[in-house]
């Protein structure tokens, strides 16, 4: 079976993935701390952050499509999260859009904030990930100090996921092949009881030939790899750029649009 | 000069209590392209887990002359490089390069000889240009070849295969059979699949129920029509060389 989900376009060429992938990490921390810790705030200055990781994608070639998709996928979680607030802060406030004026709950504007955060920060997750081979930021968080033991935790789980979705892809199959009639909830959930049990001593008999692997090459426990990786003046560029984006928002955009 | 790879009164049993390897003597010669056969569950995985030290039973394990202890297991899997059954437990690494540099680095050399290594070990397996790719990104076959890269890069003396052949189509076996056969190292071949144990092997040596049951030429072993379906197995469908 063939996967590409995560790492869909990480493998294109532009000149956004030949960046650092140690720049484009900390760019993207540093703009979801700052989107994050913003005080309520109108949709117009999100939607102004929000032109930030666009143009990520766009001049990246990543289709936008794909990105919303996602966001989509993961939204239900936020969601409801979101939705939960306009329950419980009653507050009426009135919201000048240009010459609208809409009169509305303080909740449901931290419902929308919350939204509008969550949509912005995804984009510039998505742009990470879908400009960044992962082991490239694997090699980068390894560089910026990040614990060896959960770097390696990482590429393990990026290695072996494929291999287990595909394991529980077939499990499915056998069981809808011989599933003939309507089993009833009961029935179903030992039945998923029983498939994750397999998944989780298949999985650990694999860690077991891993292990075997790793060792039969020599491994004592140093985890040792050769970096390839290079701070060059686009990278530089890239930072400041961002840098920029980033104060002018804060101090010549956000004023006006207050 | 010492043998490749030679076992003295070597048993184990499994932690059940199930002999999974009884009284077994053998040794190989460097140079030479032995095949493990036998049927499933005949012990042919075990022996060879136990040529790299990770089986331990009562009996002498030697490779290239050394008694396999655990002081010296890193200097033994120098030399014999292991290539397990399934590739993917072979490739464990996010990038291919980080996959066949794994062994290199870690006997402690340099890192543009490593780069040398890996470029000359993706060569031979005919993946010179797909060293970036990730593991899950490759075919069967290549990921097969690769597993195979993994150990050449570390230029063992000895390379020990399980079942290599398993789950490959016929051009990809083809392949396979040419990459091996042009390999200068020892190769300990354990299969189920005859054809391809005689399109490799210059001996052979049965395995059932965890005791050898014949060991010879491979012409003289696979081509016996009493002996191999007495053990569950079957003549290659090629014609006697």
């Amino acid at each position: 079976m063939h996967h590409a989900y995560i790492d869909k376009f990480a493998y294109q060429d532009s000149a956004i993935h030949r960046l650092d992938g140690r720049i484009k990490f900390l760019v993207v921390l540093v703009f979801t701390a700052v989107v994050i810790s913003l005080p309520r705030t109108s949709p117009a200055i999100l939607a102004c952050y929000a032109v930030g990781p666009f143009a990520v994608l766009v001049w990246a070639g990543i289709p936008l499509g794909f990105a919303v998709k996602h966001i989509l996928v993961i939204s239900p979680f936020v969601l409801v999260l979101a939705l939960s607030c306009p329950l419980y802060d009653k507050t009426p406030v009135t919201v000048l859009f240009g010459p609208v004026t809409w009169r509305t709950s303080l909740g449901w504007m931290r419902c929308f904030t919350i939204l509008g955060k969550f949509v912005v920060t995804m984009l510039a997750l998505i742009a990470l990930v879908s400009t960044t081979r992962f082991n490239d930021l694997l090699a980068g968080l390894q560089k910026l100090a990040l614990p060896r033991l959960l770097v390696i935790q990482l590429g393990f789980l990026y290695r072996y996921i494929f291999l287990l979705i595909d394991r529980a892809h077939h499990l499915l199959r056998a069981k809808a092949g011989r599933k003939l009639r309507n089993l009833g909830v009961k029935t179903e959930l030992r039945l998923a009881a029983a498939m994750l049990g397999s998944l989780l001593i298949r999985s650990i008999d694999s860690a077991g030939r891993v292990n075997i692997a790793m060792q039969a090459r020599g491994f004592d426990g140093n985890w040792r790899t050769i970096s390839k990786l290079q701070i060059r003046p686009a990278d530089l560029l890239f930072a400041a750029v961002a840098a920029c984006f980033l104060l002018a928002l804060h101090f010549l955009i956000r004023p006006v649009l207050r | 000069m010492p043998k490749a790879i030679e076992l003295i009164n070597f048993s184990y049993t499994y932690a059940d209590g199930t002999p999974a390897l009884s009284d077994i003597t053998l040794s190989i010669e460097h140079g030479q392209k032995a095949a493990l056969i036998g049927p499933n569950g005949a012990g042919k995985s075990t022996l060879l887990l136990a040529m790299a030290g990770f089986v331990k039973g009562s009996g002498k394990v030697l490779v290239d002359g050394l008694e396999i202890n655990r002081k010296n297991l890193k200097q033994v899997r120098t030399m014999l490089g292991a290539c397990l059954e399934n590739p993917d437990d072979q490739l464990f690494m996010p990038t291919l390069f980080d996959d066949v540099a794994f062994g290199p680095l870690n006997m402690g050399v340099g890192a543009e000889q490593v780069k040398a290594r890996v470029a000359e070990a993706l060569k031979t397996v005919g993946l010179a240009d797909m060293a970036d790719k990730a593991p899950h990104h490759l075919s069967a076959g290549q990921k097969r070849a690769a597993a195979i890269a993994t150990i050449l890069s570390m230029s063992p003396k000895i390379i020990t295969l399980d079942e290599p052949d398993g789950s490959l189509d016929p051009r990809n076996r083809r392949n396979l059979i040419k990459l091996l056969s042009n390999l200068p190292q020892t190769l300990i071949i354990a299969t189920c699949n005859m054809n391809f144990a005689a399109a490799l092997a210059d001996r052979a040596v049965l395995l059932d129920k965890g005791r050898i049951v014949a060991d010879g030429c491979a012409q003289d072993i696979l081509w016996d029509s009493t002996l191999m379906p007495e053990h569950g197995l079957e003549v290659p469908a090629q014609p006697k060389a």
